[in-house]
């Protein structure tokens, strides 16, 4: 594959990280893109009662996905015995979880 | 309905397109679209476009690590300041004079925007020399540039002042919601020295954490619209992949060049809501 030479003279790790994301970020938006395309397509449809949950549960995903990929990206530093960035993660997890409590009862 | 869904998936494509290209967000596009154009109302516009802020960064995000563009270490890093940052915005907003941030910050974009025109020639930046903090933690970067045809290995500086700035990025995120990616972008690129296309990437991978807490919030006041946001979240996601397979192929010049008129209408509009009420 074109990737691994692309990769010559990187550490591997690094190199691993940046493709197991990537594919993370895919998969995700895949599902939220498939999940919006159908419910919107749903709507138009008439389906007034089902459409917008579906549209709803795309949205849902999306939203999930940038907050998970903090979550794998931590564990891959975990299991590189990265504390530092592994620690840097575990504080934007906590920043962010922080956030949504305060923000939800303000 | 058909009309309306199209008219505001096209708004979605655009915005995603120019979002993922400048590493921003594309609520400068979405949020006045949907109020002057559709006359919705502020809050459902703010919801809609802080979930397609999440749509740009993913969707964009594939293309820019393959291609690795991103520098995830410097992501992680600096996320720690914007996740921070916003949380403790969100938490003062009711206690700061928001006239005189707007100003403040506005002023902080005049400045960039100079920056940047000053810059606007070099296409890449020589003669870094990396801190200790930033040899420690690993943070420099190497890509393939499919513009210039050839690999760029680069080096970060000043780590600790763009964490700094990317707090403040952060709270001003939370406290006046705006800003997604117009502050991190000239912090990697003019404080950082990073390469402008490491630096738009990175702040395209970055816009989507921020936002997404922000997300939660609106989600659970009830302002996303699922028969607004739907149809612009879709046709964003889809213009941020097409967005970043058109910006790896184009030169860091072009790309800023795009940029500055962005950052300058953005630092007179915020300058202007500082001063209107005097």
């Amino acid at each position: 594959m074109v990737v691994t030479r692309d990769l010559a003279g990187k550490k591997p790790e690094t190199a691993a990280i940046e493709l197991v994301l990537a594919r993370f970020l895919r998969i995700g938006s895949l599902i939220a893109a498939a999940l919006l395309g159908i419910g919107i397509l749903a709507m138009l449809l008439g389906q007034t009662e089902f459409a917008p949950k579906l549209i709803t549960a795309g949205l849902l995903v999306l939203l999930c996905t940038p907050v998970m990929r903090v979550v794998v990206a931590g564990f891959i530093f975990v299991r590189e015995k990265d504390w530092h960035f592994a620690f840097f993660s575990l504080v934007v997890l906590c920043a962010l979880a922080a956030g949504v409590y305060f923000g939800s009862a303000g | 309905m058909a009309v309306t869904f199209i008219e505001i998936f096209l708004i979605g494509i655009g915005a995603g397109v120019v979002g993922s290209m400048l590493g921003l967000g594309g609520g400068i596009i979405i949020v006045p679209a949907l109020t002057l154009l559709f006359g919705m109302s502020m809050r459902t516009a703010v919801a809609a476009s802080t979930v397609s802020i999440i749509a740009t960064s993913t969707g964009a995000a594939v293309a820019f690590l393959r291609d690795r563009l991103t520098n995830t270490r410097v992501a992680i890093w600096l996320e720690m300041g914007t996740a921070t940052g916003a949380l403790s915005g969100a938490l003062i907003a009711g206690f700061i004079n928001q006239r005189l941030l707007y100003i403040m910050f506005g002023l902080l974009l005049g400045y960039s925007t100079y920056n940047m025109f000053k810059a606007r020639k070099s296409e890449l930046p020589t003669g870094v020399v990396p801190d200790a903090l930033s040899q420690k933690l690993r943070l420099h970067g190497s890509y393939y540039d499919k513009a210039l045809g050839h690999r760029v290995d680069y080096q970060v500086t000043r780590t600790i002042p763009g964490l700094i700035i990317m707090y403040f990025s952060g709270a001003a995120a939370g406290l006046l919601g705006i800003g997604a990616g117009i502050f991190k972008v000239p912090a990697m690129d003019q404080v950082m020295r990073m390469p402008f296309k490491a630096s738009t990437a990175t702040s395209n991978f970055m816009i989507g954490v921020t936002a997404a807490s922000g997300a939660v919030v609106y989600f659970a006041r009830g302002d996303v619209k699922p028969l607004v946001a739907g149809p612009v979240v879709l046709g964003v996601l889809l213009g941020a992949v097409v967005g970043a397979k058109l910006m790896v192929r184009m030169k860091a010049n072009r790309i800023r060049l795009c940029f500055i008129p962005l950052i300058a209408y953005t630092a007179i509009e915020m300058i202007y809501r500082g001063v209107k009420w005097w």
